[in-house]
């Protein structure tokens, strides 16, 4: 992935990477699109599910430790030099970013695995559906 | 345009008889696009397009044994359909998966009955392309602000601070809750305040779902093709004057996938 810096001088602040891995194009594709009732047979379902699950922001408790304890890691900062607190941020975004692309792949193979053959008709699509989005 | 032909002959090596095969559909588009020669699809078939009246859909063969949804086959139909993108005026993405079991079904039983509504989907989308703009605060610079803003998180912040694992939990939740909202709050007052600068250079916009502590904003923007430059001018200026705080990105151009279903 081409991954520009947004710290070069005179402008380029605008981070503006190539949407070419699996997550990006998967957060990109998925869920969206005409859907046409009839003749979506993959168990698209499953994929989409993880998908939106993964985006679930769980306020719980331990989610409020978590912040709790990014404030408090902030002292470690102000008094020297600041590596600890960027280890740690960087260590919790890589985390999160590998649990999404995991659970989105594993949707896949979900999808791959059951195969749910109860649409083998082929039946004239339908302009309204329920699975549409909505858009703003 | 004529309707393309779709001869026995395209098929590639599938090692399957005809009555397995079917077809994967990617994109609604005019009917008299000219589809790229070289795009391939999911299991590297050729890419064409099957029309009726003025739309067409773009297709290529595909083994119905087997559920698409493998990661390849996703970075081929984003391949397809963002080559489509980028050759024509209109594309119109649809659902990953979808899948017409015969050729004939692709006209009489797709195109046929959809005509009106997807020859409207096709020319709500011409000219115009897809960009996603995601902000994220930067953490560092976010909890600064919380702690300075508010003196009860101060307060909790230096009880709790320098006390052993798992000593004062309730203040440490109590903490943490506090700071959630904080975060809540000024995410909701710096998402409309970037919005606001953004949209009047838009056509539309969706906004996805923003999870996380860091995510300010993540939208889906529909933008005519003679305005993107200005937008991403807007953007670069935007990215500039936040950068202290929250980090812009942009992703795209890409193919409308947001708002295929808006008329």
């Amino acid at each position: 992935m081409t991954v520009q810096s947004h710290r070069r001088g005179g402008g380029g602040y605008l981070d503006r990477p190539a949407p070419s891995g699996l997550a990006d194009v998967i957060e990109i594709i998925l869920d969206k699109g005409i859907v046409i009732d009839a003749y979506v047979r993959v168990s698209l379902v499953g994929i989409e599910l993880l998908t939106i699950d993964a985006r679930i922001v769980i306020a719980s408790v331990d989610t409020y430790l978590r912040f709790a304890e990014a404030t408090n890691r902030l002292d470690l900062m102000e008094q020297g030099g600041g590596k600890p607190l960027d280890e740690f941020i960087g260590n919790m975004q890589e985390s999160g970013a590998g649990r999404k692309v995991k659970g989105a792949v594993s949707g896949a193979k979900k999808a791959l695995s059951s195969s749910d053959d109860d649409d083998g008709e082929s039946r004239p699509a339908k302009k309204s559906s329920s699975r549409r989005r909505s858009t703003a | 345009m004529t309707p393309t032909s779709v001869a026995h002959e395209d098929v590639m090596d599938l090692g399957t008889t005809d009555a397995d095969l079917g077809w994967f559909v990617y994109a609604v588009v005019d009917a008299d696009s000219r589809i790229p020669d070289d795009l391939t699809g999911l299991d590297d078939q050729p890419v064409q397009a099957v029309a009726y009246g003025r739309v067409a859909a773009v297709v290529s063969r595909f083994r119905l044994e087997r559920p698409p949804g493998r990661s390849a086959d996703l970075l081929a139909f984003h391949r397809v359909v963002d080559g489509l993108a980028d050759a024509l005026e209109s594309v119109v993405p649809v659902s990953f998966g979808s899948v017409v079991l015969d050729q004939e079904g692709i006209r009489d039983e797709l195109l046929a009955p959809n005509e009106g509504w997807f020859g409207e989907l096709v020319d709500s989308v011409r000219g115009r392309v897809q960009l996603i703009v995601q902000a994220n605060y930067d953490q560092d610079a976010l909890l600064r602000e919380v702690v300075a803003a508010d003196p009860e998180i101060a307060r909790l912040r230096e009880l709790t601070r320098d006390l052993p694992e798992g000593a004062a939990r309730a203040e440490l939740v109590r903490l943490g809750e506090l700071v959630g909202a904080a975060v809540e709050h000024r995410r909701g007052e710096d998402a409309d305040a970037l919005l606001e600068d953004i949209l009047p250079l838009t056509v539309a916009h969706v906004l996805r779902p923003a999870s996380g502590l860091e995510r300010v904003l993540d939208v889906a923007l529909l933008v005519d093709s003679a305005q993107r430059d200005e937008l991403e001018n807007r953007l670069e200026v935007l990215a500039e004057e936040v950068h202290d705080r929250v980090q812009l990105r942009l992703l795209g151009p890409t193919a409308p996938y947001d708002f295929a279903g808006e008329v």
